[in-house]
């Protein structure tokens, strides 16, 4: 299965956002539901539905859908369409 | 997750499924979801309402809703109530200042070594040994002051006390083992003064977080989180720690399963007695019959803590005898089963019979057989019966024993491990022994009532009966203590309470009888009759209601009423008062009125000594 379809459904479903939201707007910036609380929740929620272990660079910057996608990448998750697939 | 899935079945479909994949996933949207569909059932399908207070030295506010759903899966309207973070001793002091109705029906402390006692983490930087071990003993009465602080502001709420689990993340394990006062032993001391609070003090119990974490292993645990939030639970650790919380609260809200039938061939041995002879099974210290020899010591264990066996066997009985009387590894008796059904019969059925010489409701039952047939009928015939084993295999059953919550309680009482020979004499009478044999029996037992006016001196009992008793119950009328007072207030009311002693002690107060004056002229209405499960089948009721009319006829009663309301429990009961000689008036629904035109006096049965009659002259 196409990878990048499961961060992003599990992304709308965690902050509760219509299904038609543009990745790009999944920003810490323009959620005030993405506060410090669900920041410890997502990494949770990510660590699990992903089986990685994100290191302490990569915590401070899990703001966006972006960023988030390349930090699992970086993990070692495959996303399909990616440039910068590994693993 | 079984015990989730077990604990939710009489959940709708679609809230189960919503469940399920919330417990799958773990992931934090659908663990809401379920949250909201759960809140969409009417109250009586979620369960009774149970606030819960946490108190906490790490952050629990991330697993929040991981909580709450293991606790509304329970099931239960649970709120959770969090306090500030790591301020316990002051939340506490503060909620009893503050408006004693919010008081929560249980309250939880969760602690850990890393908040309250970080020194152990680095010893040789904390004056180990002697200042360590002082640092030890002041945690030590630190865990007492909680409890008296707790007992002195919310008295009668239950306190959770969590053990403290040994940390994850520290250095030199080797050394942290080889002194008394080094991080190991810290970690027992304080636990051990867990340990010893609840036993000493009602209404204290332990939530064994320690136990929790090291039957996990290191994977419950997640440092970068702990780091970054003070949270200290990986996604892993999260839905275990929540699951253990509702499993060790949920006493408190479910009465455990009271009996266990079980089933003899290829469960409590190997082998099926009717083809491989006594000669041919297996039990033993050897393999494959240590395993059912397991499986005998656990299911002996639960008969010794109060649950009740009942065999129910596809079997000729006489095959069956033998095994009990010649095979040398049966730990098992005979006398062991309350009640024993060896036959060809279906057994749902004789569950049945059995559940009914009990008097116990089919929901009491736990189930144990190797066959899926049987499990499945069982299943078919009587949903209310929980299922404890999936597969035919022992050690499966074995782990079901293992696993299963079914008869987990806080406290064994000494009525506990007493239960056994009391429902053994209550299922002897049933079944019809023969009278004079069961009088024989009823003397041996050396029974000595005491007939006590209800007052201050036992209401605290009185008031636990009438909220409990639910088989031996004429009206199963829960009346709080203000409703008893204002009854002991009527003028010419009567209100006694039977004490009974038997060879094996004092059993306490069994049985009680309210009566109060009625409208009419001299006429007095019995508005509760009701007699202790445990001491059933002891004619308990002829005495007190013997005592009753003695007196009624002093106080010049010229007409006795009463009444049975029938429930789905009490048909134990549906004729007594045909019994007692009483004429029905009218059945009114599901309540059959009953009269008694002249009061003459009745005998107390003969195998009861009076004690010290209260009543009377």
């Amino acid at each position: 299965m196409d990878t990048e379809d499961r961060l992003l459904p599990l992304l709308l479903d965690f902050f509760e956002l219509p299904a038609d939201t543009p990745p790009e707007d999944i920003r810490q910036q323009l959620l005030p539901a993405w506060d410090s609380l669900a920041t410890v929740q997502l990494i949770t929620d990510l660590e699990r539905a992903f089986s990685v272990n994100f290191d302490i660079d990569e915590i401070t910057r899990l703001r966006s859908y972006r960023e988030i996608r390349d930090a699992l990448i970086r993990q070692g998750v495959r996303f399909d369409n990616s440039a910068d697939q590994r693993g | 997750m079984n015990l989730i899935h077990q604990w939710t079945g009489s959940f709708p479909d679609l809230q189960q499924a919503a469940i399920r994949q919330a417990v799958e996933s773990a992931s934090l949207a659908k663990i809401r979801r379920a949250l909201r569909l759960l809140q969409e059932l009417a109250p009586e399908q979620r369960g009774p309402v149970l606030n819960v207070e946490i108190l906490s030295t790490f952050n629990l506010e991330p697993i929040l809703p991981v909580l709450q759903l293991t606790l509304n899966c329970l099931p239960s309207r649970a709120e959770l109530r969090l306090a500030p973070l790591d301020n316990i001793e002051g939340y506490i002091s503060q909620s009893a200042s503050a408006d004693s109705q919010k008081l929560p029906d249980a309250r939880v402390v969760i602690w850990r070594l890393e908040e309250v006692l970080p020194e152990a983490l680095y010893p040789f930087s904390s004056g180990f040994p002697k200042q360590l071990a002082a640092r030890v003993d002041q945690v030590m009465a630190r865990v007492e002051g909680v409890v008296s602080l707790h007992q002195r502001t919310a008295h009668g709420i239950p306190l959770f006390l969590s053990t403290m689990a040994l940390p994850v993340n520290f250095a030199n394990p080797v050394s942290a083992a080889q002194h008394c006062a080094g991080l190991f032993a810290s970690v027992s001391r304080v636990n051990q003064k867990i340990y010893e609070v609840a036993t000493a003090r009602d209404g204290i119990y332990v939530l064994d977080l320690a136990s929790w974490a090291a039957f996990e292993g290191r994977v419950h645990a997640d440092a970068i989180v702990d780091f970054l939030a003070r949270q200290p639970l990986s996604a892993k650790g999260q839905l275990g720690f929540a699951l253990f919380i509702a499993r060790c609260l949920r006493p408190l809200i479910t009465p455990r399963r009271k009996v266990l039938a079980i089933d003899l061939d290829n469960t409590l041995w190997g082998g099926v007695v009717g083809e491989d002879g006594v000669a041919g099974l297996k039990l033993g210290h050897e393999f494959p019959g240590n395993v059912h020899l397991r499986i005998q010591r656990e299911v002996l264990e639960l008969r010794n803590r109060g649950v009740l066996l009942v065999l129910l066997s596809k079997n000729n009985e006489a095959d069956v005898r033998e095994v009990f009387d010649s095979l040398p590894d049966m730990l098992l008796k005979w006398e062991d089963f309350a009640v024993r059904k060896i036959d060809w019969n279906h057994k749902h059925e004789n569950l049945r019979d059995a559940a009914r010489e009990l008097g116990l409701g089919l929901d009491s039952f736990a189930f144990l057989d190797d066959s899926d047939y049987e499990r499945e009928q069982m299943h078919q015939f009587i949903p209310e019966v929980l299922i404890l084993n999936e597969t035919p295999d022992p050690l499966h059953t074995l782990r079901s024993l293992w696993e299963t919550d079914a008869f987990d309680s806080l406290a064994v009482t000494d009525e506990d491990r007493q239960r056994h020979r009391d429902y053994s004499i209550r299922a002897a009478r049933d079944v019809g022994a023969h009278r004079d044999d069961l009088e024989a029996f009823l003397k041996s037992l050396e029974m000595e009532a005491t007939i006590e006016e209800i007052g201050s001196s036992n209401m605290e009992r009185v008031v636990a009966m009438l909220g409990k008793t639910n088989q031996f119950n004429l009206t199963t009328r829960r009346h709080s203590r203000a409703q008893v007072q204002s009854m002991l207030e009527l003028s010419g009311s009567i209100a006694l309470a039977l004490r009974l002693r038997d060879k094996f002690g004092d059993q306490g107060i069994v049985a009680l009888l309210l009566a109060i004056p009625s409208g009419e002229d001299a006429t007095l209405l019995v508005d509760s009759f009701l007699v202790s499960c445990r001491a059933l089948g002891r004619g308990l009721e002829d005495a007190l209601w013997a005592a009753m009319v003695g007196r009624a006829s002093q106080q010049s009663v010229r007409r006795l009423e009463a009444e049975y309301i029938s429930t789905a429990k009490n048909g134990i009961v549906a004729d007594l008062y045909d019994r007692l000689g009483l004429r029905r008036i009218q059945p009114d629904g599901g309540s059959t009125r009953y009269v008694l035109e002249q009061i003459i006096p009745v005998t107390f049965p003969s195998w009861i000594a009076l004690e010290g009659q209260t009543y009377g002259h």
